[in-house]
């Protein structure tokens, strides 16, 4: 039996830990031993994370910590506290980070002798414990000030490669914007001071029932903006896109993976455990976080399934997944709300395994991004192409994080996606037909964003490993150091585990959001590769729709095995295989430039869905004379596709704000003078409303 | 609490054994396809068996493989011939069930054609023509856009006929056939979603055309132009199976005429006739699609999501009608 003291023990471990790494990385200078000090403490921390979590989850144990050195500061208040619902979010964070730190040392190897590499170390474990903190602060002082360590960290990571100026544009927008977020955090948080006029989350919890319901929607849609704006809703991503690809490939790892989770987190925290939605005057926060989460994915998956540079790509698409996490939540909220609730527990089980599978693709994902551009020093996807072949490994770990990432089976994508659908198609028990409907469509919006991630990810994987190389560098690369080798294999076999398996990521679901507790959800507490994941009717029976992940895989194994013997019997005499060039009409050789590209690959999409990108094609050619236009000298074509959001909303509003404080400046003149006056003026004004008022 | 491993072994090889018929006749269905539509060409066409020959044939054939693929290549045809076989196992045809059905749903037969896609596409890719790269991107662009469409026809089918479980739908259909509804007001507007669909997913005219190697017309062909021999035999025996996949959906879905109610009971003679009846139309449904595909022209490829918008659109009518005609 371990107790609670011992819980708050394991994690103070874990938290010195991390401090050690961070120490490390300031001791040690630049050699290859300083690179292994100062991830190796964060390597030992997360697998330590990863055991506490899941430790508390399975007991169901809710962890105070109590810290006798911040105890002894009261003005901080630092007040930890580590339920089911935070422990599943820190074995997402652990998990993440095992891998992430074991690929850093490896990844890190090229900033020795060019930058410094002791703030590398430094902000990276630092970035860890800060995302640690905020998922274990049970106060509004805690949380907003790890929240904010938490972005300025990876502020400072974004722009680590500040040689580029582009970087440190992406990095300005990104504290531009998660700083309008912290601010609508702070204003969601205070609502419920005003009501509770306690700063701790304790109070906040207990006294949510009697809080009245406009206080809470209010507070509601603040939290929903200012963690969507963290969590790359549509149209707050902005950000996201930029400064994802900017950061190193780790970083960037960590930060669509962990971090847009850790702003689900709050979301999760404010929505569910605050905000208390048990009566259908709710049931709009869950259209709200459903239709949302619909539009972000779409949108997102729409720019992914375009982009030329890898890894914003990839970030677009962590803006397509995050809808899907907000579209399972919100459809949890709906749930609940008409007290449908295992329904509601499905519908969160959809969106938790999918955090929880996205942190592990997606990791993958961008670490095997950081591997190509580690080796070819480029992330666009037009000057790469034929990495299979030099890079059989990274090619291998990558094509397993497309596979789950595009829903499909045997991979853990693909039972959170069915998952999903599933509380879509279950839609149909509510009790009104305006939200039945608006389901349905919300469910067409998800399809398409399905059938688009496939495409995507088929494009991504395909011109980066697959034909001929593009480029020398393309030619030149070769297999990544085995320390990223090993970091991704360790979140690919999870991600196989899970696709297999997935009744441990389930179960550990259900445990840490206490379904088991409820009745309401008992097909979920099965600890069978065999057994079915099943739908319940809102009296709680199973209805016959379910499946079973291992017994599809266990049943491509056979048809596999029936279809090489019946292969091997029916050819009968062996036959020979030649290699040869491809197929080029017999007009001789083929080179790389006859291939398909990034563009060209992804035109049909642009041109139906041509009202979003705005596309814009450039042709310049010039003949030898003008009399022959058949004979042409040069030709050169150039697309552009623009982002409407950027156009459309940000710039005019960036316009705006800059006239307007163009006007105020007039105001600044500079003079000692006119400042003081100033001075003068608002003492008095203030004197004359304070007679006033009194 | 549905454990797959206590369905009864007799249950379980009675499912292989529909399953391998379902196969079997796939390339069957494909002669018929041909021979039909030779005949409204007022051709005389090769025999409706001709497709077992010349699978035979490519199986016995050396291949040549292009020296720029890699693996993907190589392991793709096996990828698409286990998932579609695979496939098969979940789908009631000749049966009004399947005995795996708690193992994988309609959701999971989407899944797994969406792997065979997966590595079509990349194989098509992989071996650095001009030719794979063109059918990926306007398969990509198809694919994408069908996705919803089918989706939708899923949601219609199971609001009207009881979750995803194809058993289910296949029972409660046949049921309902039984009980003298000859079609729900939401089903009519599925099964021209799922018509259009079927099209699109077996790669017909006026999606795709089978019988083509034009570059400016080809979007399957194009993408599995590289392959010979017994990968191509794969290749096209899964594209065989998937197509008679798709048909036994459409039959079981939407024309229960003469199949097996769980209140007649399961007899040798029902068994036979229920059988009998499923070839019958399946038969008829491929020779209508044969017949379909040569009263239009394939259309100009950006044509296609309008094609497509109008199988969301019904689609759509059809959720609509469930819920008001409740």
């Amino acid at each position: 039996m371990i107790l609670a003291a011992d819980y708050s023990i394991l994690f103070q471990t874990i938290i010195l830990v991390f401090s050690s790494g961070l120490a490390n990385s300031l001791i040690f200078g630049r050699s290859t031993v300083a690179r292994i000090a100062s991830f190796a403490p964060a390597i030992a921390g997360s697998l330590l994370l990863v055991i506490f979590a899941v430790l508390v989850s399975i007991s169901g144990s809710k962890v105070q910590i109590s810290d006798p050195f911040v105890a002894t500061i009261p003005a901080l208040a630092i007040n930890l506290y580590v339920d089911g619902m935070a422990a599943f979010f820190m074995l997402i964070l652990g998990l993440v980070t095992f891998a992430v730190s074991i690929y850093s040392i490896g990844y890190s190897q090229q900033y020795s002798g060019k930058n410094s590499t002791r703030s590398f170390g430094f902000l990276f474990n630092l970035f860890v414990l800060s995302m640690l903190l905020v998922i274990a602060s049970n106060s509004i002082y805690s949380f907003l000030i790890f929240w904010e360590l938490m972005s300025l960290a990876s502020f400072f990571l974004v722009i680590y490669d500040h040689q580029k100026e582009l970087n440190i544009k992406s990095g300005l927008t990104y504290i531009v914007m998660t700083h309008i977020g912290t601010a609508f955090i702070l204003a969601s948080f205070l609502v419920f001071y005003i009501q509770t006029s306690s700063f701790s989350f304790d109070s906040f919890r207990e006294q949510a029932p009697s809080i009245p319901q406009y206080v809470r929607d209010i507070s509601f849609v603040l939290a929903f903006i200012g963690f969507g704006a963290k969590s790359g809703l549509v149209p707050l991503h902005i950000w996201l896109p930029q400064a994802h690809p900017s950061a190193p490939s780790n970083i960037s790892s960590l930060m669509s993976a962990v971090m847009i989770k850790v702003a689900i987190y709050g979301l999760v925290r404010t929505t569910l455990d605050f905000g208390a939605p048990m009566t259908p005057d709710s049931a709009w926060w869950g259209v709200l976080l459903a239709s949302g989460g619909a539009v972000s994915c779409i949108i997102g998956v729409l720019y992914a399934a375009i982009e030329k540079d890898i890894k914003k790509a990839l970030a677009y698409s962590s803006i397509e997944n995050a809808g899907i996490i907000l579209l399972g939540l919100g459809m949890s909220v709906l749930f609940q709300s008409y007290s449908l609730l295992g329904l509601a527990a499905l519908a969160l089980l959809a969106s938790m395994f999918h955090s929880l599978n996205h942190a592990l693709f997606k990791s993958l994902l961008f670490m095997g991004a950081g591997a190509v551009v580690f080796r070819t020093h480029t992330k666009k996807m037009d000057q790469l192409g034929g990495l299979i072949k030099y890079m059989p490994w990274t090619a291998l770990l990558f094509l397993i994080g497309a596979l789950s990432i595009s829903g499909l089976p045997p991979f853990n994508g693909f039972v959170s996606e069915w998952l999903v659908l599933q509380t879509l198609l279950s839609s149909y028990q509510l009790p009104n037909l305006a939200l039945q409907v608006t389901i349905s469509v919300v469910s067409v919006v998800f399809a398409l964003t399905m059938g688009l991630a496939l495409a995507t990810f088929i494009r991504i994987f395909g011109i980066t490993f697959l034909a001929r190389p593009r480029s020398e560098a393309a030619h030149q690369a070769k297999e990544a150091p085995k320390s990223m080798i090993v970091g991704m294999s360790i979140t690919a076999s999870i991600c196989v585990a899970f696709g297999i398996f997935p009744f441990i990521a389930t179960s550990l679901v259900s445990a840490s959001f206490g379904f088991d507790k409820q009745q309401h959800f008992l097909s979920l507490q099965t600890l069978s590769p065999f057994a079915v994941l099943g739908v319940p009717t809102s009296s709680g029976a199973l209805t016959s729709s379910s499946m079973s992940a291992g017994t599809v895989a266990l049943m491509m194994g056979c048809v596999g095995a029936f279809c090489a013997g019946l292969l091997f019997v029916a050819s009968g005499r062996k036959t020979a295989r030649k290699v040869y060039s491809t197929w080029d009409c017999g007009f001789g050789q083929l080179n790389e430039r006859m291939q398909y590209t990034a563009s060209s690959l992804s035109q049909p999409l642009r041109v139906v869905f041509k009202i979003l990108y705005k596309p814009h094609n450039e042709a310049e050619v010039s003949y030898f004379t003008d009399s022959n236009r058949y004979l042409k000298k040069s030709a050169k074509v150039e697309t552009h596709t623009r982002d409407v959001f950027n156009e459309g909303f940000y710039q005019p509003v960036v316009k705006a704000t800059t006239l307007v404080l163009d006007t105020v400046r007039k105001m600044q003149t500079g003079k000692i003078n006119a400042y003081l006056l100033y001075i003068m003026i608002a003492l008095v004004a203030m004197l004359v409303l304070a007679e006033v008022t009194r | 609490m549905v454990e797959p491993t206590a369905v009864s072994l007799q249950l379980q090889i009675i499912g292989v054994v529909q399953t391998l018929g379902l196969i079997g006749i796939a390339p069957l269905i494909t002669g018929i396809m041909r021979k039909v539509k030779a005949r409204t060409q007022k051709r005389i066409g090769a025999s409706i068996i001709q497709p077992y020959y010349d699978l035979a044939k490519l199986l016995k054939k050396d291949e040549v493989v292009s020296d720029q693929s890699s693996w993907i290549f190589r392991s793709a045809p096996w990828i698409m011939l286990i998932s579609t076989i695979t496939a098969a196992l979940f789908v009631p045809s000749f049966l009004p069930f399947s005995p795996f059905n708690a193992a994988g749903d309609i959701l999971v037969v989407i899944g797994l054609f969406a792997l065979v896609r997966f590595f079509t596409m990349l194989a098509g890719i992989d071996v650095a023509s001009a030719f794979g790269g063109l059918g990926a991107s306007r398969e990509m662009m198809i694919s994408a856009i069908v996705e919803p469409a089918l989706f939708l026809t899923i949601f219609v089918v199971s609001l009207s006929l009881g979750g995803t479980n194809l058993t289910s739908i296949a029972s409660s259909a046949a049921n309902q056939f039984a009980s003298g509804v000859i079609i729900m007001p939401s089903m009519i507007f599925a099964v021209i979603a799922f018509f259009v669909i079927m099209l699109a997913e077996t790669g017909r005219i006026p999606f795709d055309n089978p019988a083509t190697h034009l570059e400016l017309t080809m979007v399957h062909e194009a993408m599995v132009l590289e392959y010979s021999g017994k990968s191509l035999a794969m290749v096209q025996f899964s594209q065989s199976i998937k197509q008679v996949i798709l048909l036994s959906l459409f039959v079981n879905f939407f024309v229960p005429v003469g199949m097996l109610t769980p209140a007649i009971g399961l007899s040798a003679a029902s068994t036979a006739s229920t059988a009998l009846s499923f070839l019958a139309k399946a038969m008829l449904v491929s020779a209508l699609v044969a017949f379909a595909e040569t009263r239009v022209a394939k259309w100009r490829l950006f044509r296609i999501p309008d094609l497509l918008a109008v199988a969301i659109a019904s689609s759509m009518m059809g959720v609509v009608f469930f819920y008001f005609w409740r």
